[in-house]
């Protein structure tokens, strides 16, 4: 009851603020998320067990909240168990039986350590990690709404991504060049596409009458919000209507936020010659005829034989001349710079003051001013804010993704939202230390990541029952297991199968779907189908973004949506899953193809065969027990079927 | 666009979600509930009427001055300019010096309450005391994609939960057998907004929709492979279920529930196909439903498939009437085609329905709800065509507790802009939901920050009907 008054009583209080320059209150200001990064001590112990236990700072902090809980930590996973994890973390691969028996036969006491560097210079790295920041960026290789128009050039900002994790980029060179890139150095083909990231949500485009105030401010949002959410960690966008309801972020705060993009329109630049052009144009222009005359016959046609024309042109368009390369990207126009205005209601014909750049207020000294308005590269000013090493934010925003993405739950359970509706961290002191290790090496991903997975924390066991003191775990008392992502999911099935084609990189591969999939699309013609086979069994980090259509195999297993920013994904259980994995397309080829790999590696032995396949899909020998099961059912079943069960098993579907 | 990022929970913390939006109470018995089945049925906060959801979606914007809103005005000044005292309306196309287009159509009064209908729903009038007209329904756009995206999931963005998606996600589903929320979409294609206007948005996966196709194979992945026998499958499935026991620790819950899950798919995969199999029908019912003959076949079989998937216990359908571009009713061209054509098609069928569920003692607890994203402007477009309009059009309600025989609100007298007692799509969602026994405010997801519920902006129960 108390909540519903609030609701409506917060609902109603909303107002335009003037454009003042903002009071924040001492008690906005002493929010966590804001305060400066604190130098922690780093806990120490006394107790010869717990000093033998303690490896890294890491461990020090984790044992130490552990302690005050009254909690241990668990034993240290088995080896195989271990290379497992750190394949899937890594690469989202599993070993081979080679790569583990090798691992396995290392006795010496640098073995996972030497796992750990080999994993972050394999390709298979830049490839896994990129995924998660570009669930981040919502990258989509379309437009979304109606027309759902195909970006042709887009997958190279995604291979921009998977190769700035592979070389080790440091992150605030990354995030300089995604939010200026252009204005940095224009002349460069990868600073270009990088700005690409400015043109990433979706775009409403329409046919008739033009709202352009509305259109335009619909791009700028886009543009403004995913700042809050990927790189600063606050709900940036609940300001656009009114003040923020939770957060010190004023209503006028998100418009000086806004006024940063103000002269960013899109780009794309040509990577093609004059005469190439010319020839493209007079191919286009061979194209347009026949269109021309379809469109034609379209006059005084109603109902379906309208839509039949409408269809065949939709069929002829995408069969047209493929475009021409260009960057995907995005330039300052200081002609055309858009006033920005305080927006009652986030509403274009409801303006207020109007605003100029300024960063969040909560992060600057009282009555800081707005940025002149000749500033010559306003997103690279914005750059250099978030990245001073004052601000509080972006470092324990990065710091805790990482975290995340080794095990499953943030420091701050809300990656994407460090204020006060947020989770408050757990180990608010480990957090800071991340972050300050993170920023003293250079901003680097890999230093980070090499010291999470060499800790005693990231080796302990997974299999403790859950705890009354920590029921969720979220203290780390063990392991957190967890379901395999979608894309691992399909790219172990195809590696296990053998049929996993390794290809890096390059345009983006639309593969075949089930016909009847083709009617939930509004233009179908749009899904050409890659004509090579082989690229089907590609990555999936690799297959076609299409903003409206998500792969009924991605979907069921929580691949993000594209629309908005995911910054964790759910982990759900439930019958279509099943579904998929027993009567789906992929999971049968996959079994077809994992039944033949059986017989030609392991020969006729059925003993052989399931040892193989345990190996394969779950990185060890099977028990007696599932011998013995699995032995009696291949006395009268197929072996396709028990290659198809071991896609269904919980040790090939979770990690532990 | 306002930013919403997910942020995933594991189950204790997302029950904890639905226990701040459900009380105490419902967390205890939510948890039971939810077993080793997280689409178990849960029991509604609030007392429900209701049950199921038929939305029955006019694609592409009916109009409502050709069906359910009649403007005798509008005839008198056919041909004219709007009267400035009209005020102003916002189209997509429309520009320049339009001028007003009275209506061919007919108006009559049916029942006993002698509301008008027009000569285009003969059959749905039959019933129009069950019937719960919203003559002064208001959205926010005017473009189609926008449009649906908002009738479907209160935002004119994409992203966001579908009413399908929130009505699982408050009520579960009542069938093991059967997919809880379904769509049944126009066999002649998709609609401009595409897959995300009937999508889970950020809530998980497991609310996500079931897409019914035309074809033989009417759900994805509910037929065995080929050269697989189901005697074969059914070995796979215990092999799977022996397998996944061998390693199975008492107490975890999560794996207890895939493995669970296996079980429920076979279950789903051996009886849902009786459900859609409608030779079991009388020859009776077929008829009034007008399968076998053009041009009601297609929406009277689907619609018949409404009904049986709602009889066995399947919370939410949406049966969409129009696909591809051209076949909506999205009458830019000539009103007077489109909507003979598009009407034909559905109201004997929706007629039928509304009567089929009542001798079934079904209508008290099935909500039927009839609309499109938008409706049509007075003002001719292209000579007899008619734009879309979304500041004042129709929908309907019936069943589910709505008290029918009434008409709610009004638009001015040329139909441009409700005048009285304007329902923004909002309210729609908002009475829907209170019949489910649910409201806005508990029926919420915490989401970047954010407790997100459908309504966005909070909206009302239309009191009058519930």
């Amino acid at each position: 009851m108390l909540r519903r008054i609030l609701v409506t009583a917060v609902v109603t209080a909303s107002f335009l603020c003037g454009a003042e320059l903002g009071k924040y209150t001492p008690a906005e200001r002493r929010h966590w998320a804001f305060q400066p990064r604190s130098n922690p001590d780093v806990p120490s112990f006394s107790a010869p067990a717990d000093k033998a236990w303690v490896r890294s700072p890491i461990d020090a902090f984790i044992l130490a909240r552990l302690q005050k809980e009254g909690l241990k930590p668990s034993p240290p996973a088995g080896k195989a168990t271990l290379l497992r994890r750190v394949y899937f973390d890594l690469t989202g691969l599993p070993p081979t039986p080679e790569q583990m028996a090798k691992f396995l036969a290392d006795k010496s006491p640098t073995a996972y350590a030497k796992v750990v560097d080999e994993l972050q210079a394999s390709s298979a790295y830049g490839e896994r990690w990129g995924q998660r920041w570009l669930d981040i960026v919502r990258f989509a290789e379309s437009d979304g709404f109606e027309y759902d128009t195909h970006r042709p050039d887009a997958w190279r900002y995604r291979d921009y991504v998977i190769q700035s994790f592979n070389s080790d980029k440091s992150y605030d060179q990354f995030l300089r060049e995604q939010l200026a890139g252009d204005e940095i150095n224009p002349k460069n083909e990868v600073m270009r596409i990088a700005a690409g990231f400015q043109r990433l949500g979706a775009l409403r485009k329409n046919g008739g009458n033009q709202d352009i105030a509305f259109n335009r401010n619909e791009v700028m949002v886009e543009m403004t919000n995913v700042i809050g959410s990927a790189f600063l960690g606050v709900t940036l966008g609940c300001a656009r209507c009114h003040d923020h309801k939770f957060d010190p972020i004023r209503h006028t705060d998100y418009y000086r936020m806004q006024a940063f993009f103000a002269a960013t329109y899109e780009k794309d630049v040509p990577l093609s010659t004059a005469a190439e052009q010319a020839a493209w144009k007079v191919k286009n222009d061979a194209a347009q005829i026949p269109l021309k005359a379809l469109k034609d016959t379209m006059k005084g046609l109603t109902g379906e034989a309208l839509s039949e024309v409408q269809r065949k042109v939709a069929e002829l368009e995408v069969r047209g001349p493929a475009p021409l390369p260009a960057l995907f990207s995005v330039a300052d126009d200081a002609e055309k710079v858009t006033p920005v205005y305080v927006l009652a209601r986030g509403d274009t014909q409801n303006r207020g003051p109007q605003v100029g750049m300024r960063p969040l207020g909560i992060l600057l000294p009282e009555g800081t001013p707005e940025l002149p308005k000749e500033t010559k590269t306003p997103r690279a000013e914005l750059a250099n804010w978030i990245l001073d090493p004052k601000n509080p934010l972006p470092s324990r925003v990065i710091a805790n993704r990482i975290w995340q993405s080794h095990f499953g739950r943030g420091i701050v359970a809300t990656p994407n939202d460090f204020g006060r509706m947020g989770t408050r961290p757990t180990h608010p002191e480990l957090l800071d230390y991340l972050a300050n290790q993170f920023i003293a090496d250079g901003w680097k991903f890999k230093s980070l990541h090499r010291m999470i997975l060499l800790s005693n924390t990231y080796q302990q066991s997974s299999q403790a029952a859950a705890n009354e003191k920590d029921p969720d775990n979220t203290l780390l008392s063990k392991f957190p297991r967890r379901r395999l992502e979608a894309e691992e999911i399909r790219d172990a099935s195809l590696a296990i199968a053998g049929k996993l084609n390794p290809k890096q990189g390059g345009p983006s591969v639309i593969i075949p779907i089930d016909p009847d999939l083709l009617s939930v699309m509004y233009n179908p013609a749009q899904w050409a189908v890659t004509e090579d086979p082989l690229e089907h069994n590609r990555r999936s980090v690799y297959l076609f973004a299409k903003r409206n259509f998500k792969l009924p195999f991605m979907d069921v297993f929580d691949a993000p949506d594209r629309q908005t920013s995911c910054a964790r994904r759910e982990s759900s259980t439930h019958p279509p899953q099943a579904l998929e994995l027993l009567n789906g397309d992929t999971a049968n080829r996959m079994a077809d193809a994992l039944a033949e790999r059986l017989v030609r590696e392991a020969g006729k032995d059925k003993a052989r065969q399931i040892d193989l396949a345990y190996q394969l899909g779950t990185g060890r020998a099977p028990t007696k027990k599932e011998k013995q099961i699995a032995l009696a059912f291949l006395r009268k079943e197929p072996l396709r079927e028990f290659a198809l069960a071991l896609f269904n098993l919980n040790s090939f579907l979770y990690v532990d | 666009m306002s930013e919403h990022v997910r942020y995933t929970r594991n189950r204790r913390e997302f029950l904890c979600e639905a226990f701040c939006g459900f009380g105490a109470l419902a967390y205890t018995s939510m948890l039971q509930a939810e077993g080793l089945n997280p689409l178990a049925p849960k029991t509604p906060p609030e007392t429900a009427k209701a049950k199921s959801v038929i939305f029955l979606f006019m694609a592409g914007g009916p109009s409502h001055l050709e069906t359910f809103d009649p403007k005798p005005l509008l005839n008198k000044l056919s041909g004219q300019k709007r009267p400035a005292s009209f005020g102003e309306a916002k189209y997509q196309f429309i520009n320049g010096d339009p001028r007003l287009l009275g209506t061919k159509r007919t108006f009559k009064r049916y029942g006993k309450s002698g509301i008008e209908v027009s000569d285009l729903f003969p059959h749905t009038a039959e019933c129009i005391d069950d019937i719960a007209v919203i003559r002064s329904c208001q959205g926010d756009a005017v473009v189609h994609s926008a449009a649906q995206y908002q009738v479907m999931t209160g935002r004119v963005i994409p992203g966001f939960p579908s009413m399908g998606a929130w009505v699982m996600y408050g009520l579960g589903s009542e069938s093991e057998s059967l997919p809880g929320y379904v769509v049944i979409p126009d066999p002649n294609g998709a609609i401009e907004a595409g897959m995300p206007m009937y999508s889970n948005g950020f809530l998980p996966s497991i609310y996500q929709p079931t897409m019914m196709r035309s074809g033989t194979k009417p759900v994805l992945n509910l037929d065995l492979p080929k050269n697989v026998t189901l005697d074969t499958r059914r070995e796979t499935l215990k092999l799977i279920r022996g397998l996944n026991q061998a390693t199975l620790l008492p107490d975890d819950s999560e794996l207890a529930a895939r493995v669970n899950a296996y079980d429920l798919a076979f279950k789903m995969q051996t009886e849902a196909p009786a459900v859609f199999d409608l030779k079991s029908e009388p020859q009776e019912t077929l008829d009034l439903y007008g399968v076998g003959k053009k041009p009601t076949d297609d929406y009277g079989r689907r619609l018949l498939l409404a009904r049986r998937m709602v009889e066995k216990g399947t919370r939410f359908v949406c049966v969409v009437s129009g696909g591809g571009a051209a076949t909506q009713w999205d009458a830019h061209d000539d009103i007077e085609e489109n909507h003979l054509r598009m009407a034909a098609q559905v109201d004997q069928p929706i007629s039928a329905l509304l009567k089929d569920l009542k001798r079934r003692g079904l209508l008290d607890s099935t909500l039927v709800l009839w609309g499109g994203e938008f409706g049509r402007s007075p003002e001719a477009q292209g000579g007899k065509g008619r734009d879309h309009l979304s500041i004042g059009f129709s929908m309907w309600m019936a069943g589910g507790g709505i008290k029918g025989g009434q008409v709610v609100g009004a638009t001015d007298d040329i139909g441009l802009r409700a005048i009285e007692q304007p329902h923004h799509f909002r309210d729609i969602h908002t009475t829907v939901l209170h019949q489910l026994g649910l409201n806005q405010d508990g029926l919420s997801f915490m989401h970047q920050g954010r407790r997100e519920r459908i309504t966005e902006v909070h909206g009302s129960v239309i009191e009058q009907i519930v």
